[in-house]
Formats: structure tokens, sequence, C-alpha cells
């Protein structure tokens, strides 16, 4: 029994040791044909396909949610084990990145067209995460749909409603403080609009993804969702209000201080930036890129204006998540 | 025997420490530290604010409630369950079987959002069905609800309730029943006085195990229990760590604290209750013969009673699994939804590189990970029950320290660990974080099988020379054969969909079934999503029935027909030595 022990041990210390050695030295590799980027996007594989077709660089798309993503990193960079190339996430994310030293001040060429305030000394901004007024258009005509924010007060809504719930989900904590600060004229207005669309009694979601099946089957009417849905969820019977504006986080692309690759990144970075891969966002994502003039297939969408919203503090988003918990209260 | 004991005890110490112990420090240093992401300048700051949260009573209540609920409702079920399929002549018992390990194979947020789809109060297929048929004006059934939640844990935890309780319910000595019944017993006394009293090992295991799982579950509360404004820890936990870019996982950690004072106590209540642990020995050198009680009258309407739980727990979840698997997106049923069936989200999963390397690491982790974790269980079980010293008692607790943590916690403990060691961000972090985390599922099924097997039979085996080693080998192991199926059926099914740990270590080229699932949902690819999970149940399945196959061919039990027990017990003696 003992040896049985014995050999278990050594098993275990060795196979860490074994296995994990390649790993350790990660950060220092510099491998030719790969990129690691980390990021919170979805869905976009077929792009990181095509681009390893065309230059033969393998991009490692490493998922992380929102709630995940500063610590994992921040966590991986006080190891030493930070084996990311490229960061792709919300702006105010990738500011508290910087912040902490970890991304690079690249000048991407491809971003020469962009507007000046999608360029922050290395961080790029892409693309807008917009969140608008979603309905299940089997259950609702285009007439009968909201024709502003406030219309999603009115009590016809009861119970059809899903969203986000404002209390937890950092993206809609955002976009209602942007309703504020872009579409309500006072705070009393916007403070109406909150306590009506809360008497509507939302069923609350943790996210945006789970928004999308409730609304495809006719669960729920009317949801604060993603327009990108009626792109990545066709044929589903989904639609959007025709609201000006629609609002949105930013979405924002970077390369890390000590990238692995650094030269592959780069050439990504650029790839990512260029107009093809911003038309292949927009076309098989459906997300609102800011190449110019490049729109997801969404009929109306070129002619609605979409506004990147204000990155809140980290203070702002408790503060104002406390106050929509109260307004949206538990039972 | 002690010296022998006392040494395997220590060994065991080391090993699970280094396993278990290990992330729970490192979670322990983040509840006390300033700083969100490293260690140092301590405080109390994050205690002070998760526990003073005004909403905490209302979610302590709420968890009481959905905890103790579905711990019960599971328990209650599988020794139902488990009575009818091992002690009675209850007709096509293979459902039995099918039946109980089924749910372990779905992913629970799967089996949750089909569960929405059929209940939920809007335009649920069930509600709808039972509005046209009674003509009732309001949806009869909200699943969005406490009720709701505890059903759908209740029958996702079923399995470990069952798997703990039916090879116990499945080596019980019934000459104690028939001593009961030559006293003038009836059956339902001789089932609440004998039965169940001499089974209270397994009960008591599984209704902890369950109320464990249930502390720790999060896919049933935020899937049924969020949009119903229904908070738990485990979604409180959510909540405090959403709340802000840079996650508090101190915080996250500080209310996994107190989930784990809970889990640690009560594995002292089942080491108190199941002391005199010989009251339970019901497999000795006397030998031991499980009779068949005949259900006569009774016998068709108990096997309805069978059909409609196996309906409600297999046919339902996974008709809607099949039917999502074949629409391009969430429809109701109905012509529109006949005319868009096609196979084509399975021709793309199948295609897909991803999908397939998360299916191949998935069953390098289930399959080697759970002979290891048997292993490891088989050695942590015997300290337990045989040994009975205080040692044994600490390495009962550790044993459950990583599991007792939310997964959304401990994920990020075993990121703090292995982040320091070599292991990080390979699969053998995956390896050795799973093994770690569900230890316990491997151990408790062994542990309420070696209670029941009386120390004589190794001390004769002893006496008449055999080496420890061998004693174990020729005369323990082979009785032990239905805890270490069910052990391994539970690790194995356990790995091959998990998600806590996998989201948080799993890397490109390290991605697991459950990750991907996750993936194709986020994506708001349900098709897909289903068909993956189809692929999941089918796999799982298969690995099930070659293990229980294996189970059957090595159980005493199946020789017993033929031989006595006695006189098999007999020749592994004389083979023995």
């Amino acid at each position: 029994m003992r040896k049985t022990l014995l050999i278990l041990s050594v098993l275990l210390v060795t196979t860490t040791m074994l296995f994990g050695a390649g790993q350790a030295d990660k950060p220092e590799q510099t491998g030719p044909s790969k990129v690691s980027m980390y990021a919170n996007i979805t869905a976009i594989e077929p792009i990181l396909e095509r681009y390893k077709g065309e230059s033969g660089v393998e991009v490692e798309y490493t998922r992380l949610s929102t709630a995940r993503y500063v610590s994992t990193i921040l966590t991986e960079v006080e190891a030493n084990k930070l084996v990311a190339d490229v960061v792709q996430g919300p702006l105010s994310i990738l500011e508290i990145l910087r912040e902490y030293d970890v991304l690079s001040n690249y000048k991407a060429k491809a971003a020469e067209g962009y507007p000046d305030w999608a360029k922050r000394d290395g961080t790029y901004l892409f693309g807008i995460e917009y969140v608008g007024l979603i309905y299940n258009k089997d259950l609702v005509s285009a007439a009968e749909a909201p024709k502003s924010y406030m219309d999603l007060t009115d009590p016809k809504w009861k119970g059809h409603i899903v969203m986000p719930d404002p209390a937890t989900h950092a993206t809609t904590i955002g976009w209602l403080v942007g309703l504020r600060e872009h579409v309500f004229k006072s705070d009393a207005e916007w403070y109406r609009f909150l306590e009506g669309l809360a008497k509507n009694e939302p069923m609350l979601v943790a996210s945006f993804s789970p928004t999308g099946a409730p609304l495809a089957s006719g669960e729920k009417k009317i949801g604060v969702s993603m327009p990108k849905y009626i792109v990545t969820q066709a044929p589903a019977p989904l639609d959007y209000a025709k609201i000006s504006p629609m609002l949105g986080s930013p979405r924002a692309i970077a390369i890390t201080k000590n990238a692995p690759h650094k030269k592959d990144a780069e050439a990504f970075l650029e790839f990512w930036l260029g107009a093809s891969a911003a038309s292949q966002l927009a076309t098989d994502v459906g997300e609102y890129v800011l190449a110019p003039g490049v729109y997801p297939p969404i009929p109306g969408i070129a002619e609605t204006e979409v506004i990147p919203i204000r990155e809140l503090t980290d203070e702002e988003i408790q503060k104002w998540g406390n106050e929509f918990g109260k307004i949206f209260a538990l039972k | 025997m002690e010296k022998r004991n006392a040494r395997l005890t220590y060994s065991l110490i080391v090993i699970v420490s280094l396993l278990t112990v290990a992330p729970v420090i490192m979670l322990i240093i983040g509840s006390f530290s300033n700083s969100l992401h490293s260690f140092g300048n301590f405080t109390l700051k994050k205690y002070v604010a998760v526990y003073t949260d005004p909403m905490l009573i209302d979610i302590l209540g709420n968890t009481a409630a959905f905890v103790l609920g579905s711990a019960l409702f599971a328990t209650v079920l599988a020794i139902f369950l488990a009575y009818l399929n091992n002690r009675t002549d209850i007709p096509f018992k293979f459902l039995f079987k099918v039946v109980s390990v089924m749910p372990m194979m779905i992913p629970h947020v799967l089996f949750g959002v089909s569960w929405a789809l059929l209940l939920n109060p809007t335009n649920g297929i069930l509600n709808m069905l039972l509005m046209r048929l009674f003509t009732l004006s309001k949806a009869p059934f909200n699943i969005y609800t406490i009720p709701g939640m505890i059903v759908v844990e209740g029958l996702l935890d079923l399995p470990v309730a069952y798997l703990i309780i039916s090879p116990a319910m499945g080596s019980f000595d019934a000459t104690l029943e028939e001593s009961s019944r030559v006293f003038k017993a009836g059956p339902l006394k001789t089932f609440f006085r004998i039965t169940l009293p001499v089974l209270r090992p397994a009960i008591m295991a599984s209704f902890i195990l369950c109320i464990v799982r249930a502390l720790a579950s999060f896919a049933v509360p935020s899937v049924l229990g969020m949009p119903g404004r229904i908070y738990v820890l485990s979604t409180f936990i959510y909540r405090v760590v959403s709340m802000s870019l840079i996650a508090d996982y101190g915080k996250a950690a500080a209310i996994g604290m107190s989930i784990l004072v809970i889990s640690i106590s009560l594995i002292y209540v089942y080491r108190y209750y199941t002391r005199a642990s010989d009251k339970f020995v019901t497999v000795s050198s006397r030998g031991f013969k499980p009779t068949v009680v005949e259900l006569r009258k009774g016998r068709i309407p108990l096997f309805i009673i069978v059909l409609f739980i196996s309906a409600l727990l297999i046919l339902l979840p996974v008709l809607v699994l099949f039917y999502t698997s074949l629409i391009p997106y969430v429809m109701e049923p109905g012509i529109k939804a006949f005319k868009a069936m096609s196979w084509d989200n399975w021709r793309i999963v199948i295609k897909d590189p991803i999908s397939v390397r998360s299916l191949k690491n998935s069953l390098f982790l289930g399959v080697v990970g759970a002979t290891v974790g048997s292993f490891l269980s088989v050695l942590v079980a015997y300290v337990i029950v045989k040994a009975k010293t205080k040692a044994a008692g600490f390495l009962e607790s550790i044993s459950f320290l990583s599991f007792s943590f939310p997964g959304i916690v401990i994920g990020i403990g075993f990121m703090w660990y292995f982040v320091r060691t070599p292991l990080y961000g390979t699969i053998w972090a995956l390896f050795f974080g799973y093994i770690a985390t569900y230890l316990p599922y491997g151990i408790r099924p062994m542990t309420s099988a070696f209670i029941q097997i009386h120390g004589s039979l190794e001390e004769s085996s002893l006496v008449c020379g055999a080496s420890f080693a061998t004693t174990l080998r020729r005369i323990v192991l082979p009785l032990l054969v239905p805890g270490m199926v069910s052990a391994w059926i539970l690790l194995a099914t356990m790995f091959f969909r998990e998600l806590s740990i996998s989201v948080v270590l799993s890397r490109p080229g390290t991605e697991t079934l459950a990750v991907q699932i996750l993936r194709f949902s986020e994506d708001g690819q349900w098709g897909k999503l289903s068909a993956l999970g189809l692929i999941m149940i089918f796999v799982s399945t298969a690995m099930v029935l070659v293990v229980n196959a294996l189970g059957a061919y090595f159980k005493p039990g199946e020789v017993r027909e033929k031989k006595s027990v006695w006189t098999k017990g007999e020749a592994k003696l004389k083979a023995a030595v």
C-alpha cells in the first residue's frame, strides 16, 4: 500500500513538472505563426479561420466573460504567465488594463480612417456593442412597436419584457445611465422611465445572451437586447424598434505590452481593423463596426444613429447597480 | 494494523491536501486581502460588506428552502427508486438504471432551459397543453418559483442520491427484515423501523451531498431563479462578482466561507450519527442474501409511477433537446417548426474542430480522471471508515473542502493556485482540479459500501496469512464493486460535463464539452448547443452502460444466485491465502 501511495505521489509531482514545464516558458516563446487573443466578443471564429487561411497564422481565441476578464489577466500578469498577444473587450476594461501597464502603444495603420475618439494610445475602438428594443415580429407588428424608449413603460407590455438584470449587468447599467445622458432631458423623466419599466415586471436574466431565446420563441414579446441577434439567430422572427439614437458600449482591441508573438499580433491587429474583417464582423456576426461605410445586414440600421456611451467608473457601476436594484426590487 | 492505518492516513492527508487545501487557502487569503487581484494588506472589509448586505436575510431564506427542499426531494425519490429496483419484483428494472443516472449526463443549464420551455407561464409547452385540455384561463405552473427550482434541482441531484443509496440497498441483509416480520411487524413498519435505520449512513450521505450540491448549484438558480427574481447564495455571489468591472472574488470567497462552514459542519453531523458503524454492517462473514419483496397488486401501479418519473426525467427534457437541435431557432412546436426542421445543427457540430477537440478532451478527463479519482476514493474511504481516528475525520473534512465552495468561486481558487505552478494552462490543471473538487462523489458511495462490510472478513484473511494488499485486492475490493461502479459513474459523468472549473482553467487546446456548450449558449446557438448536448448524453450513456456491464460481471451478487455468498467468501479466502 505504501508503494502504491508512493507511486501516486511521484506521479502527481512528475506529471506536474513534466507537462507543466512547457507552459511555464510560454510567455517567452516567440513562435512565428500563432497569436493568442483574449476576447469577450462572441461568434468570431469564422473571421479567425479566414485569417488563418489568408496568412497561415493561427489565432488562439480564449473567451473571457466581462466578470472574469480583468481578474484573469491581472492574475496572469502577476505570475508572469500572461500568454495573450491581443486583448479585446469593452473599452472600460481595456482602460483598466492600460492603467496597470498591460497594453502596448502600437499605432495601427489600418485605423487611420477611424474617428479620432476611436484611437487612444494603442487602444482601438472598432465597434459598438449596440443595444436596442428587440421584438418578436410574429407577435408585435411594426406599428405596435415602441417609437420611443418611454413607450416601453406602456402597461400593455406588462409581463412581456425580457432584459438583463439592471442591478448586476454592467453593460445594461451603462446603457440605462447612457439613456439619461443622451435621451432623457431630466432626471425626473428618466426616473419615470425606470419606474415605468420596473412596473411592467420585466423578466430579468443574467446578460444579453439569454434574452434571445425567450424573444425568438415568443415567451416574451419585447426585450432590451442586442440587434445583432437579428443576424445571428436568423431566421428567428426578430426585429428592432427604430428608435434613434441607439446606445452601446465601445468595443476595443489592443496588443499587450509583452506580447510573446509581437509581429504576428501587429499583423493581426491590422487585419482586424481593416475593412474586410470589419465587413465580415458586420455581415456574419451582426456587429456594429466603426469602419467607414460598413453596416450589419439589418434593414434601416445605416440610418439609425448609434452612439457609444461613456465608460462608467467602477464606483458608478456599483452606485447605479444598487440604485437600479432598488427600483427593480427583488421579490 | 493500527500503525499501518496511521501511515496510510497521513500519506493520504498529504495527497488530498495538495489537491484541495491549496486553492481554499488562496481563497481564504483573497477574502482577507484588500486588493482585488493580489494578496496582502489584510482587512475584514469584504466580510463586512457582504454580511451586512440588506438582501442577505431574504437570500438566506430562499437558500434554505431551495437547498433543503431539493435535497429532501432527491433523497426520498432515490429511496423509492432504489427500493423498488433492489428489493422488489417490479418489471423492467433496467429502466431504473437509466432513469437514475440520465440527469447526470444532461448539462444542468440545458436541463433548466428545457424545463423553462416546458413550464414557463407564458407559453410553456406543457402549460399550454394543460390550459387547452382543461380550458384554464391561466398557466397552472410557473417554473420560475422556489418549488419549480426545487423540483428541477432535485431531479438533477437524484443520480447522486440514487448511486449512493442503491448499492447500500442492494447489499442489504434481508434476515434483519425477516426477523422483524417474524415478530409480526407489517411491511411498512419493517421498512420504517428496520430498513431505513440500517440504511442511515447511505441516506444521510445522500442527503448531505445533495445539500452541498444544491448550495453550490448555479445553473438552476440562474436559469430559473433569476428570471423569477429569486436569489440564492450562489446567484448572490454572481451578483457580487458582476457588480464591478474588476470582479472582487475576495468578496465572493467571503460568502463562500459560510457555505464551507455549513458543509464541514454537516460532515461532522454525519460522522456523529454514523459513528457506531457496526450497527450498519450488513455484509459480514455470516453471509448476506437480499430477498425480493413481491409487490403483487401494487406491481403495475408502481411501475406506472416509475414510467411517469422516467418521462419527467428523461423523455421530456431529451425530447425538447432533440426538437431544439432540429430547428433553426427556439420556436413553439407546430407546422412552422416542422417545416423548418433539418439536420444542419448536427452537421455543423460534427464538423466543428473545436467541438470535436472538446469531446476528446472531455473523454480523456472523464475516463482517466474518474479512474484515478475512484482509486483515490477507495483509499480515502477505507481510512475514513476503518481508521475512525481524528486524523481520519480530518481527512474526510479536507476531502470536502473544494467541493463545498460554489463552482463560481472554487474555479478562481484553482486559478490562483495553478497559476503559481507549471500546470496552469494545461489539461492537467483541469485533471487535478476535477479530482480535487469532486472527490466526495467518489468517497461517499465508497464509505457507504465500506461501512456495510464487516471487519471480520479482512481479519480472517489476515489471520490466514494474506498481506494487507492481497486482502484488499481479493476480499474487500470485489465486495465493493457496486460502490466502485457508483463512484466511477458519478465521477466520470461529472467530469464529462464539468463547467465551473473548466470555464476558468480551459484554454485553446484544452476546451471541454461544457465550455463549448457555454460558448454556443453565449452565441444564442441553441440548436447547436442541443445537438452537442445530445452527443454528450449519448457518449456518457455509453460509458455508463459499459461500466455497469463490467460492474455486473464482477459483482459477487451475480454469482450469488448460483453459489451462496458464504461459499464464495470461503473460496475467496482460500484463494487469497
